[in-house]
């Protein structure tokens, strides 16, 4: 009997990959049904309009109609030369009875253990199909096919057709079973999608408000820097000009005093404007994008700073500067608390991500919470789904990293 | 001198253009943006030609741009730069090509017109120019391992100041000394930063250079 244990196994392995791939393009067909009402995409693309969604809809019922077909042809191919009886005549679902209620069971669980292994996610989902498939094949089997037994192997415990009341029966389980953990399933996967969906509302109206909130101060401060700088100087500027002007004629030194004294003021004037333009947009950021920004920081630095700069376009401009202003706050505490001798910058783009680094030779120790300016940094990160890592031991180094998903524009053309 | 102006903002055109009259320069081009302003300069060659960096029509750092690739096409053409802010990744594209005759101001330095029509026609000599603030801020850096910590205290800020364009004269009258200690100074950073008489024309511009790349 060593040429039908040889069959059985083959018969065992071949039928796990037929159920894969019957279990795989059924998953597939049942998603495609499914997306309409439980999707965020589908719901998405319903929103979009009708005919996007009807299109990826009929895509992945063309996927699960090629994965029946690719499924068929093995089953016939495969099947056909596994599965011949001894009399050499392909039989293929009349020799697929040989492996009775049990092998099937173990087919059925080993095909879902493999799905569920590639596809966690449809892990439910394969399930609940295979559990229905394997319920309406019994019950087929029960009222097709007659009883064979192979007690004297030591596979008897697959045995066909053994009772075909027992049988329907199994099979009327696993159909309910099947009906069950579908439900289950679906509704395992609302609540999923529902608790992840509210959850990034939570966290949208909280990073909403940080930035709103930011902002309007952002803005108080401005407001206030130009009344008490700017615009103050101009005032004096202008009361200074005029009393020069009385004063020309009849006394011109002090006339040219002022005048010298406006030039100051002036003077003056510009360079606390240049601060504050420094402030809300540095000019070469604006000039030349994240890149040469972060080159220029680097120089002006009081420590070495070595830099490693690859990016292949130009980040969204808010992007740019929330990354600008975190990449300047942490040189800024490696030079003035990490007492750093040394820092790298490395900045780069992969894969949607934008990355930055700053490392540093100093003491360490530093804390987002305690004042440093480097949670305001993450929160203006947290904007844009961004995040801002320290790890700072006592004692130094200290790494800074910084992720913000964006997309790059194309690099700008300029006159060469 | 014959000089070419680009700057886009018209009153602050008109009134370069008054002061640079005023001071017996002749202004044979005045343009408000780059295409004109690189055609200006390489078709009519200018003594010098005093740019902002902030032109049409990128408005971002086409006048700096143009500079450097009219200064490709007529090696050591004079510019001086002017901006509203110093940066000395600018100044250092600026110098890269260490032919000289490049000034770098910001705009506030226009007040003081003696000395910035001094600045001028240092730059139109092939001198090198720099803004008080690039140098200020180079010195606000750290000591670090580079050949400028051989230099004494003294010999940096006689270099600062050479960096800012000034004649020895002039930084003998700053620093109240000599102008023949002024030039032994001067001999001491130029072989310290190991470069040799034979480059002299230009040594004092690669002095700048190795100061601002330091």
């Amino acid at each position: 009997m060593a040429d039908m244990e040889y069959r059985l196994l083959l018969t065992l392995v071949a039928l796990t990959i037929g159920w894969i791939l019957a279990g795989a393009s059924m998953c597939v067909l049942t998603r495609a049904l499914l997306m309409a009402c439980l999707d965020q995409r589908g719901r998405a693309l319903f929103l979009a309009g009708p005919g996007r969604l009807l299109r990826q809809a009929g895509q992945q019922v063309v996927r699960g109609v090629a994965l029946i077909a690719v499924s068929a042809v093995y089953l016939t191919v495969f099947g056909a030369y596994f599965l011949t009886d001894q009399s050499g005549h392909a039989n293929l679902f009349g020799a697929t009875t040989n492996l009775g209620a049990a092998g099937w069971t173990l087919v059925t669980v080993l095909a879902v253990a493999a799905l569920a292994a590639v596809a966690p996610r449809q892990a439910g989902y394969v399930a609940a199909i295979a559990a229905g498939g394997l319920g309406l094949y019994l019950i087929f089997v029960a009222c097709k096919f007659p009883a064979q037994t192979y007690d004297d192997e030591w596979y008897g415990w697959i045995r066909d057709g053994v009772d075909v009341q027992g049988l329907g029966a199994l099979g009327t389980a696993a159909l309910t079973a099947g009906f069950i953990l579908t439900r289950r399933t679906i509704v395992a996967d609302i609540r999923a999608r529902e608790a992840m969906l509210s959850a990034r509302v939570d966290q949208l109206t909280e990073t909403r408000a940080e930035v709103v909130d930011s902002a309007a101060a952002e803005l108080r401060r401005l407001e206030r820097d130009l009344h008490d700088g700017a615009q103050a100087r101009l005032v004096a500027l202008g009361i200074n000009l005029r009393t020069a002007e009385r004063l020309i004629k009849t006394s011109p030194d002090e006339a040219t005093s002022l005048v010298a004294e406006c030039r100051d003021t002036a003077t003056l004037a510009l360079s606390e404007l240049r601060d504050l333009v420094r402030g809300i947009y540095p000019p070469v950021l604006a000039d030349r994008g994240l890149g040469d920004a972060v080159r220029a920081l680097a120089l002006d630095c009081p420590v070495l700073v070595t830099t490693d700069i690859r990016l292949a376009g130009r980040p969204p401009a808010p992007v740019e500067s929330a990354v600008y202003f975190a990449v300047a706050e942490a040189l800024s505490n490696a030079a003035k608390h990490a007492q750093a001798t040394s820092s790298f910058v490395r900045v780069a783009f992969a894969d949607g991500m934008l990355r930055a680094e700053v490392h540093d030779n100093g003491i360490g120790g530093a804390d987002p919470g305690d004042g440093t300016g480097l949670a305001g940094m993450e929160r203006r990160l947290g904007a844009f789904d961004g995040i801002l890592a320290v790890s700072s031991p006592v004692g130094g180094p200290t790494i800074i990293a910084i992720e913000v998903p964006c997309d790059l524009s194309s690099p700008k053309t300029s006159i060469s | 001198m014959r000089l070419v102006l680009a700057e886009d903002l018209y009153l602050l055109r008109t009134g370069l253009q008054r002061l640079l009259q005023d001071h017996g320069f002749e202004v044979i081009a005045s343009v408000d943006n780059a295409p004109e302003l690189l055609r200006a300069l390489v078709d009519e060659k200018p003594d010098v030609a005093i740019v902002d960096v902030r032109l049409p029509p990128t408005f971002t750092d086409e006048g700096l741009v143009a500079a450097i690739e009219a200064r490709r096409q007529v090696p050591g053409l004079p510019v001086l730069v002017l901006s509203q802010y110093v940066e000395q990744l600018y100044a250092r594209e600026l110098l890269a090509d260490r032919a000289g005759g490049v000034g770098y101001l910001l705009k506030d330095r226009v007040f003081n017109d003696d000395q910035f029509t001094d600045a001028i026609r240092a730059v139109a000599r092939g001198g090198t120019v720099m803004d008080p603030e690039v140098v200020a801020r180079l010195m606000t850096r750290r000591q670090r391992d580079d050949p400028l910590l051989r230099l004494t205290a003294r010999e940096r800020e006689v270099l600062g100041l050479m960096a800012e364009g000034r004649s020895n004269s002039a930084i003998a009258q700053r620093l109240f000394v000599s102008e023949k200690a002024v030039g032994k100074h001067c001999t001491s950073i130029f072989a310290k930063l190991g470069l040799t008489p034979s480059e002299d024309d230009n040594r004092r511009v690669l002095a700048v250079l190795a100061y601002l790349n330091s």
